[in-house]
């Protein structure tokens, strides 16, 4: 062996490792991981952990997305790596705010990310539904809800049954182990409030075949509820004009490949004056979709030889539900300026009107937040930042999160090369956990 | 001596992740430096270079996010790339109908420009979810053992 040799390998024994930070991360999703992604680039040696209350991880990768939109999910293969190479640690079945607090967190960790997104279904807040409307303020960060302690306030009248949620319905569909199809009767005819993408997942699966879905892996017990009905006819109803609707051509081009089904809308409202050239994209689209499955786009009858049909419907505000126990009717005003009123007859209501943050979470931003606070930039206090859904609020898709984390990631390393925390601190090590605790 | 620069041009990420297994792959046998599209200066372009250009496509047959500062710089500023030679690996899914036309919206511009693609054009097709990487580090290794 060589002289130089030799002294180099001592020198390497004797010379202290350079500290490393550690890094909490609450919450797999998406945020999470992106985060985390940005954080191992940035130091390699970095003690990375993320927490998750669920056993599984990637949120909404997994319990959201659909199950037929594989190349979608696909993502969470990047973030295998991450714990399978990149020497990031999941630790799930972990509730923070319940099994840990952020502050032991704190204690343990030279910085800690909340990452834990947005999962309550935001309440239609009319007769007949639970809950009051969600008011929505435009931050600087986006649309928050901000009252949402209203959550889950009864209107006065009792809440008829058959309504759900689009967040429960996906994680029922995904298999999340909070959610069973106990109760969950979709009946023949189906109206769907909303006109987002989460609302276009809906509607193409429940017009999947139940081979179809179970082939998607969607459980048994999903996949009867959905064909005992079976779904005959559904509306989809949404308060913008076509334009405005919030949306993916792509969504809708898709809808063209599901076999024996006629998609009608009233003609008179697929036109509205002020559509940017943008969304000229999403009304051709529409257009197409019913041309080629339906000849007669104006009449609702028009049906012979198919199956079953989709209604879309513009510029209508759901405004009551009735019913005798369960929902059999779903009132409708005009959105613009119009007193017009549409009834449609219903077995059951499928929300997809967005997300807030439940009142009765054990995590929430609120409570972290002080003057020192930046959202704009995901500061919550020193060493302490959120990213994701959390802190923009429930508009984005996947690479939108990534996007964020990066922003985030640079600014906790500007604060890490300003002084702002120093490594130091003993990481999981110093959380004391016994393997029993989570 | 020669490097083989990676251009990642991402929205998701995948592609960075690819671009990174290429490095990883062929950094033993090449001097090899990586960078996403986004911070890649146009008046580094250099002939002694060679590239590998790896793109997603998002929107409908639209560049990623990512890529889009690139395109942007190239139609500005013009630069010549007469002289660059570069090799294309394009991820997309072939469920859209614009299947992994983002990457070959970049693919036109460098031709535009003056350089010249070699090899096979290299696609992954993300429809049944597997990842892109493996086939793409098998089509780099084939590409460059001709270049
Ligand atoms: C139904 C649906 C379908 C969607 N489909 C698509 C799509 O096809 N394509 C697309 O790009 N985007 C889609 N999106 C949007 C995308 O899912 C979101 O942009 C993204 O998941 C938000 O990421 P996040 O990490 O902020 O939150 P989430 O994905 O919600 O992740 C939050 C994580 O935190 C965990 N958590 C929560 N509280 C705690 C706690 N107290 N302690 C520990 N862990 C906690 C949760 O278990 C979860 O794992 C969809 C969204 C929904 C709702
Ligand atoms: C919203 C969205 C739109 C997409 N549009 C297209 C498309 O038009 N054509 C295509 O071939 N692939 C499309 N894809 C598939 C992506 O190109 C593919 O998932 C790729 O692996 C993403 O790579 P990235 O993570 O590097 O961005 C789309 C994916 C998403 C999520």
């Amino acid at each position: 062996m060589h002289r130089s040799e030799v002294s180099t390998a001592t020198e390497a024994a004797t010379m202290p490792a350079p500290a490393a930070h550690s890094i909490a991360i609450v919450g797999s999703g998406p945020a999470g991981c992106y985060v985390a992604h940005f954080l191992r680039k940035r130091w390699p040696t970095a003690e990375i952990v993320i927490f998750d209350r669920l056993g599984l991880p990637y949120g909404l990768v997994r319990y959201g997305v659909a199950p037929d939109h594989t190349g979608t999910k696909a993502v969470a293969r990047q973030f295998d790596r991450l714990f399978e190479q990149g020497g990031v640690r999941f630790v799930g079945g972990t509730e923070i705010g319940r099994h840990l607090t952020v502050d032991q967190l704190r204690e343990a960790f030279d910085v800690v990310v909340l990452a834990t997104g947005l999962s309550a279904d935001r309440p239609l807040g009319i007769p007949g539904a639970t809950g009051r409307p969600v008011p929505v303020v435009t931050t600087s960060t986006g649309t928050q809800p901000a009252g949402a302690t209203v959550h889950g306030a009864a209107l006065s009248g009792a809440a008829l049954s058959g309504v759900y949620g689009s967040g429960r319905l996906t994680r029922l569909i995904n298999g999340h182990p909070d959610e069973n199809a106990e109760g969950v009767v979709f009946g023949s005819r189906v109206a769907i409030v909303g006109q987002g993408n989460v609302a276009i997942d809906l509607l193409r699966l429940l017009l999947m075949s139940p081979d179809e879905l179970r082939g998607h892996g969607v459980a048994d017990e999903v996949v009867n509820a959905i064909a005992a009905g079976p779904v005959r006819h559904i509306d989809i109803v949404g308060r913008s004009s076509l334009s405005r609707a919030k949306f993916d051509p792509a969504m809708i081009s898709e809808l063209a490949k599901i076999p024996n089904v006629r998609f009608l809308a009233d003609h008179g409202e697929l036109h509205d004056a002020d559509a940017e050239p943008r969304d000229l994209a999403k009304r051709d689209v529409l257009l197409r979709l019913l041309a080629t499955a339906s000849h007669d786009a104006d009449r609702t009858d028009a049906n012979p030889g198919s199956d079953r049909t989709v209604r879309f419907h513009f510029g209508w505000v759901p405004e009551r539900l009735e019913g005798a126990g369960s929902v059999d009717t779903l009132s409708l005003r005009g959105s613009v300026g119009s007193d017009s009123s549409l009834k449609l007859a219903v077995d059951s209501v499928l929300t997809a009107i967005g997300f807030f943050e439940a009142a009765d979470a054990p995590l929430r931003r609120q409570s972290h937040e002080s003057p020192d606070s930046d959202l704009e930039i995901g500061r919550l206090g020193p060493g302490l930042y959120c990213v994701g859904w959390l802190r923009r609020g429930p508009q984005g898709t996947i690479p939108a999160n990534r996007t964020d984390a990066k922003m985030v990631a640079d600014v906790i390393a500007a604060a890490a090369d300003a002084g702002e925390f120093f490594p130091g601190k003993p990481g999981f090590a110093g959380l004391n956990l016994l393997p029993s605790d989570h | 001596m020669s490097t083989t620069v990676i251009l990642y041009g991402t929205e998701s990420g995948n592609s960075e992740l690819v671009a990174e297994d290429l490095a990883a792959d062929l950094g033993g046998d090449r001097d090899v430096r990586v960078y996403d599209m986004s911070d890649f200066d146009v008046a580094d372009f250099d002939t002694d270079d060679f590239y590998l250009v790896v793109c997603s496509t998002h929107g409908d047959g639209e560049l990623p996010g990512g890529a889009k500062p690139l395109l942007e710089a190239l139609n500005s500023e013009q630069p010549d790339l007469s002289g660059i030679r570069y090799a294309v690996f394009g991820l997309g899914n072939s469920t859209y109908e614009t299947y992994s036309q983002g990457s070959e919206i970049i693919d036109r511009r460098f031709t535009e420009l003056g350089a010249e693609r070699v090899g096979v054009y290299g696609r992954h097709d993300a429809c049944d979810g597997s990842l892109p990487n493996d086939g793409a580090v098998e089509w780099a290794r084939e590409l460059l053992v001709l270049v």
